[in-house]
């Protein structure tokens, strides 16, 4: 148990004390990647925001290395856990930097004024997330696809241990779908990043999860690697997807097969 | 190019500040008897300069100025704090409600208090202020959570605004006919009359609450980002929105408590110096609010005092003429986008 750096025991999340999902066990060491699958509406985002302490917990325990999730301060916990949700963020007057840079809050003093060492990581982390080029641009005239990136080097900004993602690929096109993976696999084998987050590209958590929560109904559906997941017919079953109503369409068919199976 | 930014905030702060100080000594100069410059600091560095133009600078020009000064600093914070807090552009204490809450409550206890012939401080006009003010926010705030729209937030305010109001007529209209002169005057909004003992208590209350705000600087611009990651940024969400509440109730109270309610100012002046600063970052923009609210005050109650001389309008009606055009603006800007 000890070499896991985020675990959960029993965790029941849901809203307004009307439980979703109950008895949610995961366990992940140092710099992995837990992805969340499901239907629309099945509660990753709800796992999600619980586990990010947006939600209260309505049982079970959460832990984040030696501490229990729950008890750990505020500040001290802001210093280890960033977020980036899929809620439109509004701002005005904020240039892109500006934003990125509100990720250096937990680590400035009372003013929340940036020092040297703040700005020179803020223009490191953007440099990194290759957004440089729109750091001056007005981030409320600037598009869906770019504000997502943006959130992300923010939430990178911050240094966290763990990160969670509310979908974060929605709006990217394939370029920037797949920078943010390499960028993720980096910041995992770098710095040991560990990663939480939803996905509704299932081909895309094929390959970069190292565990796999499959979310449906009021227990926890599956959980496992991409190579226990993605077997025989289970993202059909998973999902509902009646190939007998495509069997007109061979491409449509081989598609729905191709993701369904795992390749070494 | 930050560094360009910073001398910007510099740059507009101190024209800010120029203004205000143009304006202060405009309205010390300038009245039903004109000063000359040379008599005001005639009479500050002490030489005689006649007893009535003493008297007038001392017992009239000045704590009027400076009430003007601190009261409308103190209220376009106040629009300021409301703005971020319901994240609205077209919030404010008078398009809230807050201010005829204060109103309301202030009416009830002169009229009650006076009937009993007992003296109306300061002290208890703020206090009644402070409820009546919390009492309209505690309206907005239930309805805040059941709508969505900030047009409809707005509306529900200005709903409430108009109940107190009428229940302020009402009082006003049971009154005595002595209770009534005074009442009315106030009710309209005016800075004349201001005694230096007011002036005392208002620069007391605003100073504190200045001060308080702008410790809340780097939270608030946290809060800025949304609940969702001010929360994960570590702010204590309940307590900054707790301090919002009372901090701008407060403003509002005192206010209201020594001005009556004064319409637009919340709105028009943030917004304008917004404009000017091109940022919303608290830490710049409180002071800025605050010098930008006086500046405006300043300029509307020469005007105010000046244009219908001797008659002297009620300040909100020159407020309304500068600031709701503002307001217009604001609406058609977030309208097109």
């Amino acid at each position: 148990m000890k070499s896991y750096y985020f675990y959960t025991n029993k965790m029941c999340v849901g809203y307004d004390n009307k439980p979703l999902i109950k008895d949610i066990e995961v366990a992940l060491p140092k710099g992995e990647i837990l992805s969340l699958i499901g239907p629309n509406g099945a509660g990753k985002s709800t796992v999600l925001k619980s586990i990010a302490r947006q939600l209260r917990l309505l049982g079970g325990t959460v832990y984040l290395g030696e501490n229990v999730l729950t008890e750990m301060k505020a500040d001290t916990l802001a210093k280890k856990m960033s977020v980036v949700f899929t809620e439109r963020v509004k701002v005005e007057l904020k240039s892109c930097r500006d934003m990125v840079a509100t990720g250096r809050y937990p680590y400035t003093g009372w003013f929340g004024v940036l020092s040297k060492e703040d700005e020179r990581i803020v223009d490191e982390v953007m440099e990194l997330t290759h957004i440089t080029d729109i750091a001056e641009k007005d981030f409320d005239k600037i598009s869906d696809g770019q504000k997502q990136r943006v959130m992300l080097a923010r939430a990178i900004c911050q240094e966290p241990e763990i990160v969670i993602l509310d979908e974060p690929t929605s709006y990217l096109d394939i370029k920037y779908k797949l920078e943010f993976l390499s960028l993720l696999n980096e910041m995992r084998e770098k710095r040991g990043l560990t990663v939480i987050m939803s996905l509704h590209e299932l081909e895309l958590a094929k390959i970069v999860s190292d565990k796999i929560l499959c979310l449906k109904g009021e227990y926890v559906e599956r959980y496992g690697t991409p190579e226990e997941i993605f077997e025989s017919d289970f993202i059909e079953r998973f999902f509902d997807i009646d190939i007998n109503g495509f069997s007109k369409n061979e491409k449509l068919l081989s598609y729905i097969k191709q993701i369904g199976k795992y390749e070494r | 190019m930050h560094e360009n930014r910073k001398r910007r905030y510099i740059a507009v702060l101190f024209l800010l500040g120029i203004c205000t100080l143009i304006f202060f000594i405009l309205n010390i100069c300038i009245g039903s008897v004109g000063i000359a410059l040379s008599d005001v600091v005639g009479v500050f560095i002490g030489r005689e300069r006649g007893e009535t133009v003493t008297r007038i600078l001392w017992n009239i020009r000045l704590p009027r100025a400076i009430s003007v000064l601190i009261l409308g600093g103190a209220l376009s914070l106040a629009g300021y704090l409301l703005q971020t807090f319901f994240n609205n552009p077209i919030a404010g204490p008078f398009v809230l409600g807050i201010s005829s809450g204060a109103k309301m409550a202030v009416a009830l206890v002169m009229v009650f208090l006076m009937g009993k012939s007992i003296r109306v401080t300061s002290a208890v006009m703020i206090i009644a202020a402070f409820i009546g003010a919390m009492l309209s926010m505690g309206f907005v705030l239930m309805m805040s959570r059941k709508v969505n729209s900030m047009a409809m937030l707005v509306v529900s305010g200005v709903m409430i605004g108009y109940i107190c109001s009428a229940i302020t007529e009402l009082v006003v209209t049971f009154a005595d006919d002595a209770d009534i002169v005074n009442l009315h005057n106030w009710s309209r909004g005016s800075f004349s009359g201001m005694t230096w003992e007011n002036v005392k208590v208002m620069t007391v209350m605003v100073y504190i609450i200045f001060i308080a705000v702008f410790l809340m600087s780097k939270p608030l611009s946290a809060y800025q980002l949304g609940d969702a990651y001010a929360l994960n940024l570590g702010v204590n969400l309940w307590l900054l929105r707790v301090c919002i509440v009372i901090f701008s109730s407060i403003l509002s109270a005192c206010i209201v408590a020594f001005a009556g309610p004064i319409s637009f100012v919340g709105i028009a002046a943030p917004h304008l110096v917004k404009r000017f600063m091109n940022t919303t970052e608290p830490i710049w923009m409180i002071p800025a609010c605050f010098l930008g609210g006086s500046a405006f005050c300043l300029f509307c109650d020469l005007i105010a005092k000046t244009i219908l001389a001797p008659t002297e309008l009620s300040i909100s009606t020159v407020t309304a003429i500068f600031g709701a055009p503002v307001v217009l603006c604001i609406i058609k800007k977030r309208t097109k986008t």
